[in-house]
């Protein structure tokens, strides 16, 4: 066959899409004619080419582009009505943005009217015990408040609004078991590996719970980022888990393993031992 | 799709998490140029926003974001007039797993690629890097199935000549930094 021939079939043949015969044809006149077989080189070693990944900086002018239309958008939309204003007011308050205004306005009330209180109510020793009461509830209720923010902020689009969410966990000193799983959630499936490595930082300080210690160790065989694995692997050296060496041994068979983080693995379990 | 079509913001945020490096990739393998390339795809996302209502529900979405993705640089160069080349700076990020031997291959490939007239280089970077099937590639460009096959087997056949012909000047370069260590310039060799 004729290398005309052969180039009507070759883009098929290089995508894989050829019946066997005509597949057959093409590899007995490559294997025969220079030219045509470096074309089918050439196409393969395009592959060498790396897929580049755009700057960080990307997604958030991205954020910041939807965010201008659709200010620009509801600007737009309100200018007459009064109706979809109050509309686009009530969207605000539910938005994150919205939602820990609210949060920040409740407990600024709430810290008035309980520092108020205790000044009058302080003299009294008779209601004192019922009034710490009070004061320990809307504590309680304050706490409870923060939790929902943070939970409600890890669900967003924005990494960098999920990345707040994490650093707002990591004022409490004791964590709710809610908070704690969706930190873990968020530490194996967020799609940013910034979000991960801090919800491991956050997770970090409560090695001593059960629950995120288990999450923690869990998550090492799904992580694909070479820098959360390594990260992984010193928490639990430092952690001294007693499966961590077993764990370990286990993901250094992973196949396709980064050097680095296999070193790193190797390294950890020569400390264990 | 259709909930971006409707007007519902976030989800405009996934197709962003699935496009935006696929369609910086396109752009970067056409220009090599970083910065507009990302200037382009951001172009593309408010595109989509602008003009949502013209995407037709149950049509391929992968062909009208690639058709955007064109008119996108057909529209930057026809206000901004192209002077760009090749430069060096441009050349691919080179990953470290890479031996020596091969970031010299993969550096010769990408220039071989730039030096092909864009239509050519744009019908390889469609087929070779975005995936899309021939077929695809002949409705975004407005032609037939073989003419699309043509043309991608004559794009592969300048790249092959590009490539051996950098190859080939390459040669003698490689050797050069190690001579010019023990030889002395050839204008004094002259005078000797």
């Amino acid at each position: 066959m004729k290398c005309e021939e052969i180039g009507e079939l070759l883009p098929d043949y290089l995508q894989g899409s050829l019946k066997a015969e005509q597949d057959e044809l093409v590899e007995k006149h490559i294997a025969e004619c220079a030219d045509c077989r470096e074309d089918v080189v050439i196409w393969k070693k395009l592959s060498l080419l790396p897929v580049e990944q755009p700057s960080a900086a990307s997604r958030a002018r991205f954020e910041e582009m939807l965010q201008a239309y659709q200010t620009g958008r509801n600007d737009r939309a309100t200018a007459g009505v009064e109706r979809a204003k109050s509309a686009s007011l009530w969207n605000w308050l539910r938005s994150p943005v919205g939602a820990v205004a609210w949060s920040a306005a409740l407990l600024i009330i709430g810290i008035f009217s309980g520092v108020s209180a205790g000044n009058y109510w302080g003299n009294k020793p008779t209601r004192s015990n019922a009034n710490q009461e009070e004061i320990a509830a809307m504590h309680a209720e304050l706490a409870n408040m923060k939790q929902v923010v943070v939970l409600s902020m890890l669900q967003q689009q924005s990494a960098s609004e999920r990345l707040q969410a994490v650093s707002y966990s990591r004022r409490e000193d004791q964590l709710d078991p809610q908070v704690m799983s969706a930190l873990v959630h968020t530490l194996r499936y967020d799609g940013s590996v910034d979000v991960r490595l801090a919800a491991l930082d956050a997770l970090s300080r409560h090695g001593a719970q059960p629950q995120v210690h288990k999450g923690v160790v869990d998550a090492l065989q799904e992580q694909q980022s070479p820098l959360v694995q390594v990260a992984l692997i010193d928490l639990m050296v430092e952690w001294r888990d007693p499966d961590a060496a077993q764990r370990l041994r286990n993901f250094v068979q992973t196949p396709n393993l980064n050097p680095t983080v296999k070193q790193r693995a190797d390294w950890a379990l020569s400390k264990l031992n | 799709m259709l909930e971006v079509r409707n007007g519902t913001g976030e989800t405009l945020g996934v197709l962003f998490d699935r496009y935006h490096a696929p369609l910086y990739n396109f752009y970067s393998k056409l220009t090599g140029d970083r910065t507009l390339s990302e200037d382009l795809v951001q172009e593309v996302f408010l595109r989509i926003l602008k003009y949502r209502q013209s995407y037709q529900p149950g049509t391929p979405f992968r062909a009208w974001i690639y058709q955007i993705a064109r008119n996108a640089r057909v529209d930057h160069y026809r206000k901004t007039p192209r002077h760009i080349m090749f430069e060096p700076e441009m050349a691919p990020v080179v990953m470290p797993k890479d031996s020596a031997q091969q970031s010299e291959e993969t550096a010769l490939l990408h220039r071989a690629l730039m030096q092909m007239p864009e239509e050519k280089r744009e019908i390889l970077v469609l087929s070779r890097f975005q995936e899309l099937k021939y077929d695809e590639i002949a409705r975004l460009l407005g032609c037939e199935l073989g003419t699309v096959k043509t043309r991608i087997h004559r794009a592969i056949q300048e790249l092959r000549q590009n490539f051996k012909q950098l190859e080939r000047g390459l040669a003698p370069r490689e050797a050069g930094p190690a001579v010019v260590k023990t030889i002395p310039p050839r204008r004094f060799g002259n005078e000797v």
